[in-house]
């Protein structure tokens, strides 16, 4: 199929599509050049990719996550980290600088974890 | 890209501007660039010319949907295409298809933007750059260095926002040549973002420009025009047809005096990460003062927001004493942290405000899916103010945000003293100068139903040529008419473009949640899109249901040949912490934290023993705990090494001493004192200090505090002959606007009053 049979097969913009290929979470087409073909295969792919982008990643993530060709950020070495003691026999790192939306889910859980902890407290 | 560079004419009623994008593509194969930009406050599209070696087209406005397929079959043809679309929150994306390799493609873009009035003059904002914006949905990551944002599809569709780059260095040059066009005499023309070159002659257009050679993309123009006198300005001409299109702006000075009444106030003030380090701790004492200016019949509430919503109190209270006092513990205890959920803090604040009143908010407005705000706002019915403090990028919101719901927006830089505009802005509020304004026939769009002291009131507006009308405004006691002069064509066409571009930034954010979401073809019956068609029509401008698009067909063009996307990169807003959205990209090892364990798990529980910063030293017990990790406090912003990264600290100043004397005022408007005698010498002196720093009753920042304290001295009663004799110079100097030199800051804070330094200075 070409591009735009495609797009329309996906529901997706052509734009998208060559964003997608750009990114290299997508492959080029079969054929290039006049007459560019695609495949069921390509079509299959956008779908799984809005699927993965449904359940929150992001198409950097997609694109590593099965071996493309993205480049991975290394992990920041001498970053500055907070801990948490939440317990007396427990401490929680948490990495300085977060995105606030991930800040909120990281609070989110050292709060279950300590509210946990304190009903274990309680109850000994 | 290899330039981007800003040319046009600024006019009190707003800019008509070209904006030059040189692309080049120094890659071995064809590619399609993609350039996201916001929109200005009531800004809109009119056209772009594209040339190259041997081409030269021009845009055309077509539907948004036939626009994109005309487009991609340029691409598909292997043709030089590009598209300028319309996105949700004023986004534009330009996507240019198909530069060959080693091309130059430059493309001039014609834009309509507004300005932020005031009474005495006004700000003019472009973006160079798109902060990032907060949204509950949207995803990051780091790529090869570079910030990404994703927002959701279902809500914003393809748009494809920037790359964010933490130094801008090395990105496309950016620069400006501005005319300012002006029919009072300009006093200043001044940038808080740039470096300028200013060539004033007289009564010919100001020319401004940036005085180096080039800029980075990482920050905002933003110019301020002040001019020597507040009067009305009709700018107008000749349209054809017989038609004269009008603007005209009257200064808030032409209407009454600001009425008395009771003010009923709910502050909302952003505790965002985004705001950590000088906003925030500007805007608490910012809110600390103006809450001095109220009285005990006056009510107030306070609402912190980040993504949890945090209140003073769930009812108004009244400007007491000990009311005050509990808002002060209440804002000691706020820190910055977390996103940006603006939604529910607004519709948290109606429910405090319970009735007539307003909402003051402060923010850096940095949140995504902005028209779903707009309509939850417009649903609460209440009034809302906005001081915003960061990019341009939420200039659009925020202006719009004020103007919707009948209020007023203001927006400084980061770097600017947000307290002061805080206190300025504040001092308008509640207490308008007319109500129910309103206009004779041919004006567009309605005008606001109350006007706001230092705020003027912007009036577009077409009449027939011949037939020499006037523009007639009318409000509860009082009229005013405004002769419209003929004008020239070019100013005309300006003005009518104008409105045109108003009209339709109205019109974009009153789309149903439900409409503005749906894909292009289920939102032709939408009776939004509709006016929005007939409004591009009409003005021929671009809006979300008609974009512009272009198709160059060139000798040698390569039919289905796939050129590579690139996205192009931009510098991460300056004064926005880039790690507040994508993490630390790199080695923060000046931090004063302890370093992280090589492997997390097994140095947690291993032998070695980590330094635990006093900061983070562990709680007395579990209850603690969970309440501090509850309010946030361990997520509490780095250590001041990071603190207002990029943002200017703030150096104790005049001002800083003013404010501290703002919030001293007690509810009565005296300074407070253990006798009678001491408070009145104490607010002789405070008066005398705001005087000498160019503040009256009616005008400067701190003019309702000059009211307050001018209010108690003339109530005050049972005073000692010689200390009557005083207060009366005092109140003669204020009313003059003119105080005699003395340390009035000193005396003021002093906890006696020294009434013989006071009369020595007095004379």
């Amino acid at each position: 199929m070409t591009l735009a049979e495609l797009a329309e097969a996906s529901g997706l913009p052509a734009r998208t599509i060559r964003f997608y290929i750009a990114r290299r979470v997508l492959n080029g087409p079969v054929k290039a050049g006049r007459g560019a073909v695609y495949g069921r295969e390509h079509l299959a792919r956008l779908e799984q990719i809005q699927r993965l982008q449904a359940e929150g990643r992001t198409i950097a993530e997609i694109g590593r996550m099965d071996g493309h060709r993205e480049k991975a950020v290394p992990a920041a070495r001498g970053t500055a980290w907070w801990q948490h003691a939440i317990a007396e026999d427990v401490m929680v790192w948490v990495r300085d600088g977060l995105s606030p939306w991930r800040t909120r889910q990281v609070r989110a859980a050292i709060e279950e974890m300590a509210g946990r902890l304190r009903m274990s407290h309680d109850e000994e | 890209m290899q330039r981007l560079w800003l040319s046009g004419r600024i006019l009190a009623a707003g800019a008509r501007l070209v904006v030059q994008h040189v692309f080049r593509c120094d890659e071995e194969q064809p590619l399609e660039v993609i350039y996201s930009f916001p929109l200005p406050r009531d800004a809109a599209l009119r056209g772009f010319r594209i040339t190259g070696e041997g081409f030269e087209a021009h845009s055309e406005l077509r539907p948004t949907e036939e626009a994109v397929k005309a487009y991609e079959k340029g691409v598909a043809d292997g043709s030089l295409a590009a598209v300028l679309r319309h996105y949700g929150d004023g986004v534009v994306n330009l996507t240019v298809g198909n530069i060959r390799p080693h091309e130059t493609v430059t493309l001039y873009l014609e834009l309509l933007a507004g300005v932020e009035l005031r009474d005495n003059g006004f700000r003019f904002r472009y973006p160079f750059t798109l902060a990032p914006a907060y949204h509950s949905r949207m995803r990051a990551a780091v790529t090869a260095g570079e910030g990404e944002l994703e927002l959701p599809a279902d809500e914003f569709g393809d748009m494809i926002l920037p790359r964010f780059r933490k130094d801008a260095a090395g990105l496309h040059e950016v620069g400006f040549q501005l005319d300012v066009l002006h029919q009072l005499p300009v006093d200043e023309v001044a940038s808080p973002s740039h470096s300028i070159r200013v060539k004033q002659n007289g009564g010919s257009p100001v020319q401004v420009a940036l005085s180096t050679e080039k800029d980075v993309p990482n920050r905002d123009l933003v110019l301020d025009v002040n001019f020597r006198e507040s009067a009305a300005q009709v700018l107008a001409g000749s349209t054809g047809d017989g038609r004269r299109n009008f603007a005209a702006v009257a200064p808030s000075t032409l209407f009454g005096a600001q009425t008395t009444a009771p003010r009923r106030t709910v502050v909302v003030l952003d505790r965002s990460g985004s705001m950590g380090g000088v906003p925030i701790e500007q805007a608490k004492k910012a809110i600390e003062a103006c809450l001095a200016t109220l009285s005990p019949d006056d009510a107030f509430g306070i609402v912190a927001f980040d993504d949890k919503v945090e209140m003073f109190d769930s009812s108004l209270q009244p400007g007491s004493r000990e009311q005050r006092a509990r808002a002060r513990a209440f804002l000691d205890q706020v820190t910055a942290r977390g996103g940006t959920e603006l939604a529910p803090a607004v519709a948290a604040a109606a429910k405090v405000l319970n009735g007539g009143g307003d909402l003051f908010i402060l923010t850096d407005g940095q949140v995504a899916g902005t028209e779903r705000i707009l309509e939850q706002a417009r649903a609460t019915g209440v009034r809302l103010f906005s001081l915003g403090i960061g990019s341009a990028s939420q200039d659009r919101f925020l202006s719009l945000l004020a103007r919707e719901t009948g209020g007023v927006s203001r927006f400084v830089t980061p770097r600017e003293r947000v307290d002061l505009a805080a206190v300025d802005l504040f001092a308008s509020m509640g207490r308008p100068v007319a109500s129910q304004l309103k206009a004779g026939p041919h004006i567009q769009p309605e005008l606001p139903r109350q006007v706001f002291a230092g705020t003027p009131v912007l009036v577009f507006g077409e009449i027939e040529d011949s037939s020499g009308e006037s523009i007639e405004l009318s409000w509860d006691g009082g009229r005013l008419a405004l002769p419209i002069p003929e004008g020239d064509a070019a100013t005309g066409e300006t003005v009518r473009l104008l409105q045109g571009s108003r009209l339709i930034t109205d019109w974009e954010v009153r789309y149903p949640a439900e409409e503005a979401l749906a894909p292009l073809e289920k939102r032709k019956q939408s009776r939004v899109a509709i006016r929005l068609q007939e409004l591009s029509q009409k003005y021929g401008l671009s809006s979300r249901e008609m974009s512009l698009v272009a198709v160059v067909k060139r000798a040698g063009d390569r039919p289905g040949e796939l050129p590579e996307t690139r996205v192009v990169p931009v510098g991460m807003a300056q004064d926005t912490k880039f790690g507040a959205y994508f993490g630390s990209p790199g080695n923060l090892t000046a931090c004063a934290m302890p370093a992280p364990p090589a492997q997390a798990v097994t140095m947690v529980f291993g032998s070695s023993s980590p330094r635990v910063p006093e900061s983070a030293a562990p709680p007395s017990s579990l209850a603690q705990r969970a309440r501090e990790l509850l309010r946030g406090t361990k997520f509490a912003k780095p250590p001041a090494t990071f603190q207002g990264e990029g943002r200017s600290a703030a150096r104790r100043s005049e001002e800083d001493d003013l404010l501290d004397l703002a919030a001293q005022l007690e509810p009565d408007g005296g300074m407070p004192g253990e006798t009678a005698s001491v408070r009145v010498g104490r607010t002789i002196a405070a008066l005398l200090a705001f005087v000498a720093a160019g503040h009256t009753a009616s005008s400067g920042a701190f003019r309702s505090h000059v009211a307050r304290l001018v209010e108690f001295l003339r109530r005050a009663s049972g005073v000692p002959a010689g200390e009557q004799r005083v207060i009366d110079r005092a109140l003669a100097a204020a009313d003059a606007g003119k105080a005699p030199g003395g340390g009035w800051q000193a005396l003021a804070a002093a906890p006696s009053a020294n009434w013989k330094e006071i009369e020595k200075a007095l004379g």
